[in-house]
């Protein structure tokens, strides 16, 4: 049932499809970015073979991560490194040259390392929130649609709900962004941050919102159970909404994998309504991934055990395991 | 129940493929050497999972070694029944008839539709549906009785139907056919003759059907077919399932039919003629009679009655007859003897004839209770048999049929998804809706636990996801999201918004369903990412094309101003030639173009500009301010041009002879100065990259140009 | 025009998506040859097939021969018994047919496009193809090949169709509904340019196929988006004619679709209805469309649909020694073929 698409090179370590599944972007740990194309020119087929078209040396360090940004402005991926530098690489072609990889802009703090880092499209404007291992989400806004290498830091914000806490000396080990896929017009932009971090306050993930009258991001809710506050996260995965009148978020802790609902209706503090839907169980080990279908029903996940789990809920709501695949060699 | 579906892993019904119904453990091949440092996944298309693996590098060894693989897995996958291309082939076939049913219901439920008239009509239109899908399914098949005229070949070997179409006519017959209600007895025993199905159970088990292909072999090696125990046996299991033109064909292989020994086998051969003409008038209750089939028809219940009392008065008078002593052929006159007891309805006599229970099932409902009517009675016998005849490895299309006797509408559908697929499902709930009312109560309720989806859309749903993973499949997934109004609508514009656009064809294709659904905003999304594409590929004409089509003025804007600064550089260089056809490309009509009409107007202001440099002709320089003018007027001019222009002006408004500009246009240009400095303190405002005398050059050009022009006037 | 008996329509199903279709001629006198590009996405292969079929009976087709692509064939063409297929790839390949050893591939020009081939024509043994990157280049195809670029726009103009006029001349169709006419002798670009007038901005479209009738070489004809076929008539470069299509006029047309036009030629099987035509007088075409029409355009008059399918109507071609007959490649995975009565 299994389909061999393509062969990494030695040291590969990440990767990353785009949009439309058809180009892979692979890290490896001597910072080389490398890009995958079907090997089959003009077949659309989405199961054809792929092989490896451009390589290159992209940060002096291993690549942690590579993160396709929206295809409206372009083919580029964000690379991050362990040195904590994210890089931008976009390939462009001029006058009927054979096109090229090409570093747009490098995003590097001194005091701070970047952990993660995501993309939106919100109207026409590209923006990037990066989380950095102080502790503090950076939302940078990209000023040209057309280049990417001029952007504008819109927001910085800490991950607490409580405005008023600031926490100097934080240390951050991972950090997870997952924006809303939000497609509808008059939907606020919103994403949701988690920290791995051992400052207690900042691991829960929080939902962000834009507030476009204030021009402001406010922390609209937490996912968290009083209990499990200080949990240290490992991934947050928004899920797609095709209808639902609820948001699903999915958060992994060292105590599972959680699937929360989001109410759409703010109480009079501005906050959201949260219920935590399910705790899936028979997860062992950290968890790497969660990736959710394009219907919002089916959470993939891999994790520590190599394993790689299906779950969905039933018509009950109940939330089980579907199936699990092993990897074997 | 409803709400309470199913047990989790049992007969779920969520939207994933049959495979993975339970917790299962598959293992996915990646052909690498351990140890697999770790894994990262990925939704294709559809339900496809892309999984990479990365390999642990090894220390030791120096030579370049593979360091990981992608594979990807399709959850979807069939249970090789049928091959891929014959399901995409399903595919296409059924959504033309699906889409004409939705149809037709969307008239239905005009308030105008009277509603009477359309609920009479209504399981027809079903029909219509059920008979399209199952042409698909495979040609009608030959019935077990042969059409050679070879009068030793009893049965055929027919080409082996599908599960998926004896599952589809069940359905049928049970759900979307309202005139066979009064008879399902009787086209239940269809099903397993003329359709043949009873060749799919041979796989598990002994059937009456492998007995006889059994006994097609052995024919050719005996002489005399009536001394043979087998002979016998097979003819009596024949009549038990009602195969009776076989039997009848059997029959007559009896060695007393040949001529030579007609004359002294005279009462055996009446015996053996006796029973084949009471076989083939058996009554049947059923509206008529299949081509070739024999069995007197009975339209009403009355008559049948009648003829059945007839006809078992007419067995009890033979099986009485003093004929049978003058039988001298024990095995003859034992053999007919036994069918006669099938014919009369002795439980033990089926029983042994018959092999699996569904045989055993209709040879009650031929000899024993052929006045069984409605399911719950049915059911009821269908229970006993299978407690007769239990079997150890349940076979899917009898799951299915238990499901359908139980009334149980979630076991049906749990059947359906776990052993045919969301294909089945999806289409099968179109048979199932209009069979019960109890399953459409169910199939559209919309528990808020699962976001307010109805069963009917999640199924709906799923099979969209798979189509959607095949590329060649994806577009007959509109037609089903289409069908759910609510949630199909959203999964088809992110459907959409994931398809490749580096292909013109397939990005037409894409924009054209965008049309037909009217999903204006994706559609521009969609040019807007291969316009981007496009230009950024040293493609720009059809990238502001697409970008053009996609209404996208921020970007063309954006075109403008790269264009602008070009322009500003290098009048007379070569490559100008190169822009200077873009712009052409890019139109003068302005309604989308946008900032493209100052471009066209700046190169033209450029151009007399350059005319004025060669000429230096007091009328080539007088136009050159018209256009300056012109331009500095226009509100489509960027405010960040107006400065360089007027920098690019300077040899006019430093014009030796005389002022060019009169005072009204100098102070035109001098209130724009004005503007410009106010603005330079917002934030957004972007510098021109001029000398930085640029600015005062051009107040005091003005300012003198304003003197001169005041004394002139 | 009026047509009597129905038109005789056979369907035959491929397993495999059909890129192009095209009529051979035939090898011998029984058989009657058609070649079809394909692409099988169950083992991700596509080929080069030719299928033989007798008349009477087309839905026995054999299979006589195939050649394996390196890509997915993007335009196909045939000029007496000479193959031009042209892939996404960029790659360009001439190829035989032979009644002996199959498909005999006798020269390819490996990179003559980035980024795909969009369309060739072959006339006399010369090449013309185009390209989305805006390059334009005829191969002389003689004893070996012969390259000779004649045009590269760099990308600021894309062309989707071409077609030659004469040895020397041809024309080519692009985004915009814009036709260029160009003149080998004239190098350096087109000779003459048509713009469409009637479209604004995001109204505009795409040629997908332009042909030229061989005895009125100054009239071009062309069909691509919104269901668009007009001709323009070298005579008076300025103006066009519109046959059928969304954006013109509603009252004086008929349109037999509204979608993408993917295929038109000019129906020489079809008799004029306007028997004095004048040399301005277009003469009928045929086209099929993405929404699943196959149909017969003729100045003035209704539309005469060949053709419906519930599945886009990808590409056709008119067989030129019994035109009559028409092979048309289905959406769906299939062949359809017409006898016209």
């Amino acid at each position: 049932m299994e389909k061999s698409l393509a062969t990494l090179d030695e040291g590969t370590i990440c990767s990353s499809w785009n949009y439309c599944g058809q180009r892979l972007a692979t890290g490896s740990r001597d910072g080389t970015l490398a890009i995958f194309d079907p090997s089959n020119p003009g077949s659309s087929s989405s199961s054809s073979s792929f092989s490896r078209t451009s390589k290159n040396k992209v940060s002096e360090t291993s690549i942690i991560k590579v993160v396709w940004i929206p295809p409206e402005c372009g083919d580029a991926v964000a690379c991050i490194s362990s040195d904590g530098i994210l890089s931008l690489w976009e390939e462009t072609a001029e006058d009927g040259q054979p096109p090229q990889w090409k570093l747009c802009k490098r995003f590097e703090s001194r005091s701070s390392n970047i952990l993660d880092a995501q993309f939106a499209i919100s109207g026409s404007n590209l923006k990037m929130a990066a989380a950095f291992s102080d502790g503090h989400v950076k939302i940078f806004e990209l000023f040209d649609s057309l280049e990417l290498m001029n952007w504008q830091l819109q927001a910085e914000l800490q991950n607490v709900i409580d405005s008023v806490s600031k926490f100097g000396n934080a240390s951050c080990v991972s950090a997870s962004i997952s924006w809303s896929q939000q497609r509808g017009e008059g939907q606020h932009l919103s994403f949701a941050v988690g920290f791995n971090s051992n400052v207690p306050a900042l691991n829960s993930s929080k939902v962000w919102e834009f507030d476009p009258a204030h021009q402001r991001w406010l922390p609209v809710a937490e996912l968290a159970l009083a209990e499990d506050e200080g949990d240290h996260v490992y991934g947050v995965a928004w899920a797609p909404n095709i209808g639902r009148p609820y948001e699903i978020i999915s958060v992994a802790t060292h105590k599972g994998i959680s699937i929360w609902h989001l109410g759409s209706a703010p109480d009079l503090d501005g906050r959201l309504s949260v219920e935590k839907a399910a705790l899936l169980n028979g997860l062992e080990g950290e968890v790497w991934q969660m990736e959710w279908d394009i219907s919002g029903m089916t959470l993939a996940t891999a994790g520590g055990d190599g394993t790689i789990r299906l779950w969905q809920s039933n018509l009950n709501g109940v939330w089980h395991q579907q199936a699990a695949f092993e990897p074997t060699p | 129940m409803p709400g309470r579906v199913s047990d989790p892993g049992e007969t779920s019904i969520v939207p994933v493929s049959p495979k993975p119904l339970e917790p299962v453990n598959v293992p996915i091949r990646h052909g690498l050497t351990p140890p697999i440092s770790r894994v990262a996944i990925s939704w294709s298309n559809g339900n496809s999972l892309r999984v990479s693996f990365f390999r642990q590098p090894s220390s030791t060894s120096n030579t370049e070694e593979v360091g990981g693989k992608v594979v990807e897995v399709k959850l979807s996958d069939g249970d090789g029944e049928i091959d891929d291309a014959k399901w995409r082939r399903i595919a296409y076939g059924s959504a033309t008839p699906f889409a004409l049913l939705q149809n037709r219901k969307n008239l239905s439920q005009l308030p105008m539709a009277s509603s009477q008239h359309h609920r009479f009509e209504w399981w027809e239109h079903v029909m219509e549906f059920s008979r399209g899908i199952n042409s698909l399914l495979g040609d009608p098949l030959a019935s077990v009785d042969s059409i050679i005229e070879d009068p030793r070949m009893v049965v055929e070997k027919v080409e082996k139907p599908t599960n998926l179409k004896a599952a589809w006519e069940l359905m049928e017959i049970f759900y979307a056919d309202k005139r066979s209600q009064a008879w399902l007895p009787e086209r239940l025993v269809d099903w397993l003759t003329v359709i043949d199905y009873d060749i799919l159970l041979s796989g598990s088990c002994e059937t009456v059907h492998s007995k006889l292909l059994d006994f097609q072999t052995d024919l050719d090696n005996i002489q005399v077919v009536e001394d043979s125990p087998k002979y016998w046996e097979v003819i009596s299991s024949a009549l038990a399932v009602g195969w009776l033109e076989i039997v009848v064909k059997l029959l007559h292989l009896h060695g007393s039919y040949q001529l030579d020994q007609l004359g002294n086998r005279e009462t055996e051969n009446g015996l053996v003629e006796a029973i084949a003409v009471l076989i083939s008038k058996m009554p049947r209750l059923r509206p008529e009679m299949l081509a070739g089939k024999l069995g007197e028809c009975c339209q009403t219940k009355p008559d049948f009655a009648k003829a059945w009392e007839r006809w078992r008065a007419q067995l009890t008078k033979l099986d009485c007859s003093a004929y049978w002593v003058q039988c001298d052929h024990r095995q003859t006159r034992e053999g007919l003897r036994h069918m006669l007891q099938i014919m009369l309805g002795n439980a033990n006599s089926l029983n042994d004839a018959t092999c699996h229970w569904i045989e055993l099932y209709v040879s009650h409902l031929l000899y024993i209770r052929p006045f069984t009517a409605g399911l719950e009675s049915m059911n009821s016998l269908a229970q006993k048999c299978i407690d007769m005849k239990p079997i150890s490895s349940p076979h899917k299309l009898m799951g299915l049929l238990t499901g359908i006797l139980s009334e149980s509408t979630e076991v049906v559908l749990g059947e359906c998804s776990r052993a045919f697929g969301p294909w089945m499902v999806c289409h099968a709930i179109e048979l199932l809706s209009a069979g019960s009312n109890q399953a459409e109560v169910l199939l559209h309720e919309e528990p808020y636990n699962l976001g307010g989806i109805s069963i009917e859309v999640l199924q709906r749903l799923a099979y969209a996801q798979v189509l959607s993973s095949h590329e060649l499949t994806w577009q007959i997934a509109p037609i089903y999201l289409a069908s759910c109004m609510k949630q199909g609508m959203g999964l088809l514009e992110i459907l959409l918004y994931k398809q490749p656009v580096q292909h013109k064809q397939l990005l037409l294709k894409n924009i054209e369903i965008c049309r037909l659904y009217e999903l204006d905003s994706i559609s521009s999304n969609i040019m807007k990412v291969a316009g981007v594409h496009h230009w950024k590929h040293g493609r720009k004409g059809p990238g502001v094309f697409w970008l053009q089509q996609a209404c996208d003025e921020v970007r063309l804007n954006r075109i403008s101003q790269h264009l602008f600064d070009f322009v500003g550089k290098s009048i007379s260089d070569e490559s100008f030639k190169q822009w200077d056809r873009l712009i052409e490309l890019l139109g003068s009509e302005t309604r989308i173009a946008g900032g493209l009409e100052f471009l066209h107007k700046y190169r033209d202001f450029k151009r007399s500009l350059q005319h004025v440099i060669d000429a230096k002709t007091p009328d080539a320089a007088r136009q050159a301010v018209e256009s300056l003018i012109l331009l500095m007027k226009n509100p489509s001019t960027p405010q960040r041009f107006w400065l360089p222009l007027l920098h690019d002006s300077l040899k006019l408004l430093n014009w030796e002879e005389r002022p060019l500009l009169n005072v009204s246009q100098t102070t035109l240009l001098l209130n724009k100065l004005q503007e410009l400095s106010m603005a330079r303190l917002r934030p957004d405002f972007v510098e021109s990259d001029l000398p930085p005398q640029a600015l005062s050059a051009v107040r005091l050009a003005l300012a003198m140009n304003l003197g001169r022009a005041i004394l002139e006037e | 025009m009026t047509v009597t008996e129905p038109v005789k329509i056979y369907k035959l199903p491929q397993s495999k998506y059909i890129d192009n279709v095209r009529w051979l001629p035939p090898l011998s006198a029984f058989d009657c040859l058609y070649a079809l590009a394909v692409f099988d996405s169950d083992t991700n292969t596509p080929s080069l097939e030719i299928h033989s079929i007798t008349k009477p009976n087309p839905q026995k087709p054999e299979l006589h021969s195939t050649w394996l692509s390196p890509s997915r064939i993007s335009s196909l063409r045939v000029s007496n018994s000479l193959i031009a297929a042209a892939t996404y790839g960029g790659s360009l390949h001439f190829l035989v047919p032979d009644s002996a050893e199959g498909l005999v591939e006798s020269g390819r020009e490996n990179e003559l496009h980035t980024g795909g081939i969009a369309s060739v024509d072959l006339m006399e043994g010369e090449c013309v193809s185009v390209g989305e990157d805006g390059r334009v280049n005829v191969v002389r195809v003689r004893d070996g090949l012969e390259l000779t670029g004649v045009f590269d726009s760099h990308g600021l103009a894309a062309y989707s169709a071409v077609k030659w006029a004469s040895p020397t001349e041809f024309v080519t169709g692009g985004y915009g509904f814009g036709l260029q006419w160009w003149d080998q002798r004239k190098p350096g670009g087109p000779v003459f340019k048509f713009k469409a007038n009637w479209v604004h901005g995001a109204n505009s479209g795409i040629v997908h196929s332009v042909d030229i009738h061989p005895s009125r070489k100054h009239t071009c004809l062309a069909g691509g988006s919104a269901g668009t076929i007009f001709a323009w008539d070298l005579r008076w470069p300025q103006q066009h004619i519109f046959l059928s299509g969304v954006g013109m006029n509603e009252s004086t047309t008929h349109s037999p679709c509204e979608s993408e036009v993917w295929e038109i030629q000019y129906d020489v099987y079809m008799q004029s209805s306007n028997i004095k035509a004048s040399s301005a007088w277009i003469l009928p075409v045929m086209s099929c469309s993405e929404d699943g029409i196959l149909a017969v355009v003729e100045q003035g008059e209704e539309p005469i649909e060949l053709l419906a399918e519930p599945c886009a109507i990808n590409g056709f071609d008119i067989d030129k020694q019994n035109p009559s007959d028409v092979i048309c490649s289905l959406e769906w995975e299939s062949v359809a073929i017409l006898t016209r009565p």
